[in-house]
Parts: structure tokens; sequence; C-alpha cells
């Protein structure tokens, strides 16, 4: 698993990831649907595997002394790599932009804890519909990455859409039970004990849900890959 | 002993059938597997590697089920499919750094005495690499993990003929201590002549025939005759040329020494594919 991650990182790993990393910055506009970020993200994992065909990495990896469970195992953990080290810089961001961004954002979910757990769950998506989708042929990056765009921008739209509905309804002096705990616990910076509490929940579920697709994710490309001849 | 050893291999591809394939690779030696392009070669070399999915038959390697031990085997069989044409945009340095560290027996003196051997600069990019330099970098990485079996597809097409004559001399040496095997694919026959010591014929999926190189030769007679005589001889032919004077063909041994009237002399691998491949059509027209 160490020699196949090695191989990943030292002859896929597209240049272009750092740019769509750095797309972290995002969450330092102001009023902005930071999950856009996230979605940059999953570009960056597409051209992993995108390069990676063009470049012929299916065949060498099948001549090396490795199963393709091994090889789906080892790019999986790959993905999740990427994934984490985004999670990571966007908990920095999240920690500056508390600090120094004192305003509510009213273009989507708020620096905080629910942001990160909603950045969870779009990976978690991702992965579900990306991988299997990609290795029932080992060649289809695109058509894959069709699939999963399309699933990550309607959870996007949905979470990102709620947010800013729920703030929008706080606003006008409406009083919806549900959107009011949004506005109040959920969409924004947590700084009170109830907040921290309900964040720290959903961050809690974002991960169980990211970890239980992404396993599965990972079992259904093996068995579709267990399929394949390899090209 | 069988290193290799490959039984009723079965893959169906829509309008190709890879037919009940069966033959055995010797400790310390070389087999030549020939046959035309699309004979099989390939998908046969793909589906013992587990590279495509048999749809039946076995694969033993010293004994051993292949497919069951995949990981474990492949450390020790060294494989080349025609030229290096991955990762184009790397370093060789970088590509070999990589590939080194699933072998426990890499041999690093060994790999840096065949960059120098074929001339190869680990500072290159692949796609600096000419086709031949290519095939020449495959073979280095395969060659420098000691690999007990060496299965190669293709591997002298594109090498210029010193190039060549060099990897069959290393062939040679590989096989030298009785340990080691290669199973090599090749359209270059004259090369087989020089190295093989076992053939195995694959036509249209199906193998004709797997045997020690003379055995091979020695069931095949190389005639000609009048142009009057071909109507007589035309069943008995594997595979004719005919031209203005009279004819040349291929007939099996026992069949030549029964035709007295006939030229006959000793065949040679590459005449006995080309006939044969021939066998279908019968008879060449002459221009």
């Amino acid at each position: 698993m160490k020699a196949l991650l090695f191989k990943d990182f030292k002859l896929c790993l597209h240049p272009t990831i750092f740019i769509y990393l750095a797309m972290v910055l995002m969450l330092l506009i102001p009023s902005y649907p930071y999950l856009v970020s996230c979605f940059f993200v999953c570009n960056a994992i597409f051209f992993i595997f995108q390069s990676s065909r063009e470049n012929g990495d299916p065949m060498y990896t099948a001549m090396l002394p490795v199963s393709k469970a091994q090889t789906v195992r080892a790019r999986c953990l790959f993905v999740v790599l990427v994934q984490t080290i985004d999670i990571l810089l966007m908990a920095g961001m999240c920690a500056f932009a508390i600090v120094s961004m004192p305003e509510h954002n009213a273009g989507g979910t708020d620096h905080g804890l629910s942001l990160l757990a909603f950045a969870l769950v779009l990976f978690a998506i991702f992965n579900l519909i990306f991988l299997p989708s990609f290795y029932k042929t080992g060649y289809k990056a695109g058509t894959s990455f069709l699939k999963g765009a399309i699933g990550v921008w309607i959870w996007l739209i949905l979470a990102e859409g709620t947010m800013i509905a729920s703030g929008a309804i706080k606003e006008s002096g409406a009083d919806v039970p549900f959107f009011r705990f949004l506005a109040e616990y959920v969409d924004c910076m947590p700084k009170t004990a109830k907040a921290w509490t309900v964040q720290l929940i959903l961050f809690g579920a974002g991960l169980l849900i990211y970890a239980v697709c992404t396993l599965l994710a990972a079992r259904l490309s093996v068995n579709n890959y267990e399929k394949v001849d390899v090209q | 002993m069988k290193i290799l050893a490959i039984q009723n291999l079965r893959k169906a591809y829509p309008g190709f059938l890879l037919n009940d394939v069966s033959f055995d690779v010797e400790e310390g030696c070389i087999m030549g597997f020939i046959g035309r392009n699309g004979a099989g070669k390939t998908t046969t070399i793909k589906c013992i590697l587990n590279l495509a999915h048999a749809d039946g038959g076995s694969v033993l390697f010293e004994g051993r089920d292949l497919w069951a031990n995949e990981t474990v085997c492949k450390k020790e069989i060294g494989l080349v499919l025609g030229e290096f044409d991955y990762y184009k945009r790397k370093k060789l340095r970088v590509i070999a750094d990589v590939t080194k560290r699933f072998y426990p027996d890499w041999d690093e003196a060994l790999y840096q005495e065949l960059l120098k051997r074929f001339s190869l600069d680990p500072e290159k990019k692949v796609s600096e690499l000419s086709q031949g330099m290519r095939v020449k970098f495959a073979l280095a990485l395969a060659l420098s993990h000691r690999a007990k079996l060496l299965i190669l597809d293709e591997p002298t097409s594109g090498l210029d003929p010193v190039s060549r004559d060099e990897l069959l001399e290393i062939f040679r040496t590989i096989i030298e201590d009785g340990r080691h095997s290669i199973l090599f694919s090749t359209h270059i026959i004259s090369d087989l002549e020089k190295c093989a010591d076992y053939i195995t014929y694959i036509k249209g999926g199906k193998i004709l025939c797997s045997t020690d190189v003379e055995t091979f030769k020695d069931a095949y007679r190389l005639v000609s005759g009048e142009a009057e005589q071909l109507a007589e001889y035309r069943d008995r032919l594997v595979g004719c040329r005919a031209h203005a004077f009279g004819f040349t063909g291929l007939m099996r041994r026992e069949d030549a020494e029964a035709a007295e009237d006939l030229k006959i002399a000793p065949a040679d691998m590459e005449s006995i594919m080309i006939y044969t491949e021939k066998e279908d059509g019968h008879e060449s027209v002459a221009f």
C-alpha cells in the first residue's frame, strides 16, 4: 500500500491539484457559498484520474506485483488524503475568519464546523458516485466526473440554499422554528456553547457519513474493477 | 521442471476466441511464442498475468496457482509489453525509484549496469527516448528485480540489429544458471532462431504446436517444383507460392519424403510460419 501511495504521489499527482487546493482561499470572500471551493477539489481528483489514464497508469500498475483490489484501495486512500488536506485547510481558514471576519456570511454557510460537515458530505457524495463509476471501466473519467458533479451540485445547492434561506427568513422577522434553529446554531460562527455542541454533532455526523460512503465507494470500486480487463 | 504451466486458457471477445490454450515453459529455457498480428499472443500473456480475466483454464507458476497468488508470483515475474509507454513526462530516475519499491529483490547494481549497457540517461524523460530506447528501459526495469521468469511481448521490435543481438546475448546469459526462463513473443523469427529452445505457435486463438525448435523445424520441408506438378501436390502442400517457373511451398516431412520428383530443402522457422499462414489462401499469386 505504501509503495502504491508513493507511486500515486510521484507519478500520478497532477500539478493543478495545488491550484485547486488553493481555492480554499475563497473562504475569505465575503458573502459567498464556500462549499463551491470543495467542488474545485473534486475537479482536482478528476484530473488525477484523467492524467493517470492518459499516462498508461492502469496498465503499468497492473504489471506490478499488486492485486487490482490493492490498486483501487490505494487510489481511494490517495483521494481521502487530498480531501483531508482540503478539510484541514478549510478548518484553518474558518479559524482565521472567525477571528478576522466577524460579519455573517449572507451568501451561504457561515465559517464554522457546519461548513466542514457539509464539505464532508459533499466529498462523500462525490466519492460514492465517482469512484465506483470510474472503476466500472477503469478509463471513463469524464462521464464518471459528470455524474459525480451532478450529485455534488445538488447537495451544494440544497445545503447552501437552505442556509441562505434560514438567514433571509431570520432577517425578515418571520419566526419559523426550523429555520430559526438553523440560523442561530448551524449557519453561524460557533461562539456559544449550544452552537458549538450543535455544530460538533453535525461535524461528527458529517465524518460518519464521509467514512461510511467512502468505505462503501472503495468496496464497490474494488468489485467493479475486478471484472475489468486492463487496457 | 515446469516454471509455467498453462492449461485450457479460454477468453472470448466479440469476434475472437482464445480457445483452450495450453503449453508449458520449462525452467532454464527460452520459449518463443509466435503467431501473426491478432493471433492471440498478447491476449494470452494478459490472461496469464490476470491483466485480462480468462473465462476458463488455469495458470501454474512453479506449481502455484498464479491467479490465487498473484502478488507473490508477480514479484518473481518480469513483464515487458513492448516499449515503455507510460508517464512520458517523467524522468527515468523517478520511474525506477517508484518501481523498485515493489520488488524486495531489486538489484540496484544490476539496474545501473543495464542503464550503462543500454546507454540510458536516468535524467532523461520517457518522451525524450526513441522507440528502441523505451524498449531497453522496459527491459532494464524487468531484468533488475531478478525475476525467475521473464515474459516479453515483442521486446526486440524497434531495436536496431546490434541492440537486438546484444539483448539476445543477455537472454542467453540469464537462463545459463538453469533456474531462469523466458517466454518471448515476437514477429522477428530470426531472433528466435538465434536463442529459442522451444516454440509455441498460435494461430487464430488456437495453439498449433508447442515443441522444441528442432522438432518444430524437422516436421516440415521446403519444396519446389515445376508449374505442371502443382496440381498433383496441391493437396499435400501446407502453403505455396506460384511463380512463372513453377512453385515453392511447404510440406509436412512425411509428405515431402514421398514426393521424390520435387526439390526438397530443410525448412526454417520463418518459412514455416509464412506458409502455414498462407494455408487458408493455399496459394499466392505471382505478378
